[in-house]
């Protein structure tokens, strides 16, 4: 019986989960009350909680973590500055002449914001609110146009720098650490947060692409271009005004950590400050939104890390009740080795994928399961690829993908949800493609880490 | 009744005060980051001090911040079944929570770090590099400001509830809204 504590600890947080109190106190809640009865009848120690102040001042130090706060900065301040609404304008100008021509802008404009901000809910209320309309005027169907906008406003988690990936490179990279330990190696390799977007610039880029083909062959709009009485190298021109200042971001921020010149949370800092600086020159910096800007940006960063500290406590209980071990055990026991190891964990991230948010899997199971993964050989740079890619998916799956909900609540009435579920389920399908194209080629997403740092 | 109100408010604006104040600390972090960034590459200098309150503004932020997101109601919730809950059915899933969860997790954390936060104190710990920060005892201190200030607002947000679920919805005070 007590061996199943660990299991029946973890069913009930779900359960409790579905209540809707807040996550970060309803798992760190239900984990202190399963450790008093535990206490009581014998089966707790007590002692593995005095391990808490130190692990949450190891948070509070946590100079990676940093990045976190800034990201959001950047990514609020560039949708303050209303970079989007000109982008898509001039996007779908330039391309509007092609058959699709605004689908593909859709996408190109929806992976360029989910680069720059890295904010699911932003990126897809965004495009929902500025291009679904004109998606449904120029004859895409709703199914069509929703699904594009909810797949454009999750790549924001896979596309570098991302703040999915900053959470997810500093779990790999202590993960990592502890796998090495535990095989007796003690002068560990790493892994890095830099290690991760650089990994996942390739997949990324492949799953744009991917999208665009299937915008190009199969949607097929019933008025499909727009007359347009301007030249092109007008458009053309106004088109690169408006896309070369967030793209020299973009490059800025990738390029100073790519290279070295700077650690994730310094070019994360000096891209909140390049956002400001471009909201400044487009005349949208007033008080307004400056404070707007920081006060969301305390927000945001509180429920991360409010999370953060309730998954420390949870971890604590869960392996004050021997389960780490337990889930260690469990795989070792499993057929198939690694193979079978990492499937079941992808299918197990994936289906808590349908109620939990990335930043709790990254916080509460990433910790517990990547550590076996990785001693059992796994490449850390694919397994954090792999876990992103899959969350993602799983972003866009229904009923509980939260890209629906938030499309959900910006969509006019005469879009009904089961055409936003329908018009997802292409793009589901896609994301499991590139998945299984990782599985087979696994150097798509370790080939161009391995030219970037040999 | 209107005691209980009167409480809340209070508790309420200081909270959001708080939270108003350091949202600016963000503008002052970027501005920090840029600066380390300009002095290593322009002057080739490196600070340990500057550094080391990058941390110090980062973790101020988000500590301070947890009570004031609260409130906002920021924190993240699962809430396929919840928002589709009646007011009444909410305000029980919330004060149950406040009870059962953020009761017992802000004593915890509190109690749990006070002999840590008493030992920095103590021997008025500072920095472990030589030319670094003086007052590593007032950052730990944020251990015990964290929780004091979550139970302070979740003891103002169960007042609220109390009196939804006792007088029905209708009766729930406004908060301070949020201009910004």
């Amino acid at each position: 019986m007590a061996e199943m504590i660990p299991f029946l600890l973890f069913i009930c947080t779900c359960a409790v989960l579905l209540a809707g109190y807040p996550v970060a106190l309803s798992l760190a809640g239900t984990a202190l009350l399963f450790a008093a009865a535990g206490s009581y009848s014998g089966h707790f120690d007590g002692a593995y909680l005095q391990a808490l102040p130190n692990r949450l001042f190891g948070i509070m130090g946590n100079t990676t973590l940093v990045a976190v706060p800034l990201f959001v900065m950047m990514g609020v301040m560039l949708e303050k500055s209303r970079l989007s609404e000109d982008l898509l304008e001039s996007m779908a100008d330039l391309l509007g002449g092609l058959r699709n021509g605004l689908g593909i802008s859709v996408i190109l404009v929806g992976a360029l914001l989910a680069a720059s901000t890295g904010i699911v809910g932003a990126t897809v209320v965004t495009m929902g609110l500025m291009s679904l309309p004109t998606l449904l005027k120029r004859g895409y169907s709703a199914s069509e146009a929703s699904g594009m906008i909810c797949a454009t406003g999750t790549l924001g988690q896979i596309i570098p720098p991302s703040i999915a990936l900053v959470l997810l490179g500093d779990t790999l990279s202590s993960a990592y650490q502890q796998a090495q330990l535990n095989m007796g190696i003690f002068a560990p390799k790493t892994v890095s947060v830099g290690d991760l977007f650089v990994g996942a610039i390739v997949p990324g880029l492949l799953l744009v692409c991917l999208y665009c083909l299937y915008v190009l062959l199969m949607v097929k709009p019933q008025r499909a271009t727009i007359a347009i009485d301007e030249a092109f190298d007008t458009r053309l021109r106004r088109a690169f005004k408006n896309l070369l200042p967030p793209i020299l971001l973009i490059f800025a921020v990738l390029g100073s950590i790519l290279t070295g010149a700077a650690t994730p949370t310094e070019a994360a800092g000096v891209g909140a400050f390049g956002a400001i600086l471009l909201a400044m020159i487009k005349g949208q910096l007033d008080w307004q939104n400056l404070r707007a800007a920081v006060q969301s940006t305390t927000q945001v960063t509180s429920m991360v890390f409010m999370i953060l500290i309730g998954a420390a406590i949870f971890s604590l209980v869960f392996r004050g009740f021997g389960g780490e071990q337990r889930v260690a055990e469990f795989f070792q026991q499993m057929p198939g080795g690694l193979f079978g190891a990492t499937l079941l964990v992808m299918v197990v991230i994936f289906v808590l994928g349908f109620i939990l948010d990335f930043i709790e899997i990254t916080f509460v199971v990433v910790p517990i399961v990547a550590p076996i993964l990785l001693a059992m050989g796994l490449d850390p740079i694919w397994l954090g690829v792999m876990i992103a890619i899959n969350l993602q998916t799983s972003f866009l799956t229904p009923p509980f993908g939260f890209a629906l909900f938030y499309l959900r609540g910006v969509a006019p009435e005469t879009v009904n949800t089961a055409d936003m579920y329908r018009g997802v389920l292409p793009y589901i399908g896609l994301q499991v493609m590139l998945m299984l194209m990782l599985a087979l080629f696994p150097a798509i997403a370790t080939w161009l880490p391995s030219v970037v740092y040999p | 009744m209107s005691l209980f109100i009167y409480i809340a408010d209070r508790i309420d604006a200081a909270i959001d005060l708080i939270g108003r104040l350091l949202a600016w600390l963000n503008l002052l972090m970027v501005l920090v980051v840029v600066t380390i960034v300009v002095l290593r590459y322009c002057f080739a200098v490196g600070s340990v001090a500057l550094q080391e309150s990058v941390s110090y503004l980062h973790a101020a932020i988000f500590m301070l911040g947890i009570a004031y997101t609260l409130q906002q109601g920021g924190h993240v919730r699962v809430d396929i079944f919840y928002r589709q809950f009646s007011p009444q059915r909410r305000a029980m899933i919330d004060l149950l929570g406040t009870l059962l969860f953020l009761l017992p997790v802000c004593l915890v954390i509190f109690i749990g770090s006070w002999d840590y936060v008493v030992a920095s104190w103590n021997i008025a710990e500072r920095s472990e590099e030589r030319s670094g920060i003086a007052f590593v005892y007032a950052l730990k201190s944020l251990l015990l400001l964290m929780p004091a200030l979550l139970l302070l607002q979740g003891f103002a947000g169960a007042l609220r509830l109390t009196l939804t679920l006792v007088n029905g919805p209708a009766d729930r005070q406004t908060r301070p809204v949020n201009d910004g």
